[in-house]
């Protein structure tokens, strides 16, 4: 890499370096922006108009915000429990499976990624309304599954071919049931795809529109679907305040997420 | 988190070993023996807990409305059209529980009730889709022996042609399509030729709003906004596509901003809380409604085919009637109200003055109803589509 970066001079290297700088930029403006004007004395969400935390009381009363934020956190919840739960049966499931068996599985599961929502939102509709199933929370979360399980199954596939399969057969060998492999061998190893693919689809839940527009029913309006539909008489700093929150619950996350990682890394290097 | 899941564990799978080679056990086994099965398992049954509780409350409150009557209100509206204040108000003084659910458009309402298991009792809306919803058989023909308070509404509601005498809907509020401009770049503005003024070439917003556009394209061009005439909207089309030339651009969603920025010097707008807000706070913004006539729009209420508890949705409906209660959606809501008993009990003044929320009577006078287009549809598409793809 180095040698042919010479050859060719250090301007593909210094492009690079901006591009990178740019894209991090236009990444992380729109946060701070959010961030900036949620603390915006002013009814309009561009006019600066002084420095005021009023927009969080705001918030705090607003009781149809806080109740969408409710649904979307139940929904995310049990949708991504679910589809990782699905993930995790799926990636047991294929490891029993002959090639061809595994192809025709693996095809079925990932075709709704590539079915565009609003086809599956459309169908489901109709499924519910031919099964005269009221919409209402299990109608939001078995639609949020048919969008979230592909991804659940694809993490958790991937991370459970991965595992070198002399493990479960030495446990075997040793003596140990299935559940007992499951329970000291599989899901172990599994851990960290389980938790990644569980934040992952509890991400894609709570953004849904799409999805939730089509499955969502009586006291059951997520949290963006609340927003998009505030659009129409217009945006205050309170959408920002609440997007302040929300970015701040996910960096203590994300904080959450690398300490313990960063932990296990120096365990290990002391053992 | 999810870049570094996926890179992480999407590794290449590996060929299966048949033969019982025993591997060496990796080192975190022992130490996360217990753990994590049994969160698993907790999560497992708490979830499973979860969605049968929800789904048993579900059909709970379902088999406690269809007893009649009932205690419940489902209703599905506009986000910020019926206040907080008033769904407290009914609440307190009926007993009845009220979840208000929102929509973003009149199609998304449209395909909820056409699933036929919305479980909306009441719903909200716009005057077109009303009649679409009345072609559609989605929604039941109000039994005014029921209803107290309709004397309350102004006439230009009772009357109005897409739902004459209130047969299936009860206007709740209401609004305008006109153009709002900075009087820093225009003196004044009464015409709709201002958004089609050269003078200002790349100062000038319209809607991006097919129907809007053409309120517009239609007036100009000397025809009424409600035409369904091939050879009219073929005239608004060529006036439209004219007009592109000297736009700046379409723009339905921050042009209030752009008009105080002066970015804009003048836009075509709807009248609500947005445009409102930019009205009262920027003396040089200005909203009118065009003297080529504009057109005006309600968002009114409505009972769904096979909505359950009936007897609470006349009740809201008279609720919204009392003039005391109506006048909370100017106070409360930023909205013009349709019901003319409730002017003289509203606290903000300053709204009624408002063109952007209350226009003049005499500014509307001209104003039309947007209908539903019908067959008519099709022409004002394919117009549309040449407008923007030229």
């Amino acid at each position: 890499m180095r040698s042919r970066a010479a050859r060719t001079g250090h301007l593909p290297d210094a492009v690079t370096g901006w591009l990178a700088r740019g894209v991090i930029v236009f990444l992380y403006v729109p946060i701070v922006v959010v961030v900036v004007l949620s603390f915006n004395d002013s009814d309009l969400t561009y006019k600066w108009a002084g420095f005021s935390t009023r927009w969080y009381g705001v918030l705090a009363q607003d009781t149809d915000l806080l109740a969408a934020l409710r649904v979307s956190a139940e929904a995310g919840v049990i949708s991504a429990t679910l589809a990782t739960l699905g993930g995790l049966f799926a990636a047991m499931g294929m490891a029993r499976l002959g090639p061809r068996g595994r192809a025709l599985f693996s095809g079925s599961l990932f075709l709704p990624l590539v079915i565009p929502e609003i086809v599956l939102g459309v169908a489901l509709l109709s499924v519910f309304g031919t099964l005269r199933a009221s919409l209402g929370m299990t109608s939001l979360v078995l639609g949020h599954l048919v969008v979230t399980l592909p991804y659940a199954a694809l993490i958790v596939i991937g991370a459970h071919r991965a595992l070198d399969p002399s493990l479960d057969e030495a446990a075997a060998d040793l003596g140990c049931g299935a559940w007992q492999r499951l329970r000291l061998i599989t899901l172990p190893l599994l851990k960290h795809a389980l938790l990644a693919s569980w934040l992952l689809c509890f991400t894609i839940s709570f953004g849904n529109i799409v999805m939730s527009t089509f499955t969502g029913g009586v006291g059951t309006t997520t949290l963006p679907l609340r927003v998009y539909s505030l659009l129409k008489t217009g945006l205050t700093p309170e959408i920002n305040a609440l997007g302040t929150l929300l970015v701040l619950f996910t960096f203590v996350i994300i904080l959450g997420a690398g300490l313990r990682q960063m932990r296990r890394v120096l365990v290990d290097d002391r053992t | 988190m999810a870049p570094y899941a996926v890179t992480s564990y999407a590794a290449p799978a590996r060929a299966r070993t048949s033969s019982h080679t025993l591997g060496t056990f990796p080192k975190g086994l022992a130490m996360s023996r217990t753990t994590l099965p049994r969160t698993l398992l907790a999560t497992c049954v708490l979830t499973v807990t979860a969605v049968l509780a929800t789904g048993c409350g579900g059909s709970g409150s379902d088999a406690g409305s269809s007893s009649g009557g009932g205690k419940e209100l489902h209703v599905y509206a506009w986000a910020g059209e019926i206040p907080d204040s008033v769904v407290k108000g009914f609440e307190k003084e009926t007993g009845i529980k009220v979840t208000v659910d929102t929509f973003d458009s009149n199609e998304t309402m449209t395909a909820k009730l056409s699933s036929g298991s919305s479980g909306y009792d009441l719903v909200e809306p716009s005057q077109y889709t009303v009649q679409q919803l009345i072609g559609q058989n989605l929604i039941q023909p109000l039994d005014h022996s029921k209803i107290e308070g309709l004397g309350n509404l102004a006439p230009k509601f009772r009357t109005a042609t897409y739902d004459a005498g209130n047969k299936y809907s009860i206007p709740w509020i209401w609004g305008t399509t006109g153009f709002a401009y900075n009087d820093t770049c225009i003196k004044s503005a009464t015409s709709w030729k201002t958004l089609f003024d050269a003078k200002y070439k790349g100062k000038l917003y319209m809607l991006d709003n097919m129907l809007a556009a053409y309120i517009a394209g239609l007036q100009v061009t000397g025809h009424r906004a409600t035409s369904t005439d091939k050879d009219e909207i073929a005239q608004a089309t060529e006036a439209l596509q004219q007009q592109k030339k000297v736009l700046a651009g379409y723009n339905s969603t921050n042009y209030p901003q752009l008009l105080s920025t002066g970015q804009a010097c003048a836009a075509e707008a709807w009248s609500g809380t947005a445009m409102a807000k930019v009205v009262a706070s920027d003396p040089h913004v200005h909203y009118v409604i065009p003297e080529e006539g504009g057109s005006i729009w309600t968002d009114g209420i409505a009972i769904p085919k096979g909505a359950k508890n009936v007897t609470s949705a006349y009740k809201f409906i008279n609720y919204l009637l009392r003039p005391e209660v109506a006048a909370k959606a100017t106070d409360d809501g930023s909205s013009a109200s349709a019901n003319q008993a409730a002017r003289k009990l509203i606290k903000n003044k300053a709204a009624l003055e408002n063109t952007a929320i209350y226009a003049p009577d005499e500014a509307i006078a001209k104003a039309d109803f947007l209908l539903d287009p019908g067959t008519a549809m099709q022409y004002f598409q394919q117009g549309w589509t040449k407008v923007k793809a030229s």
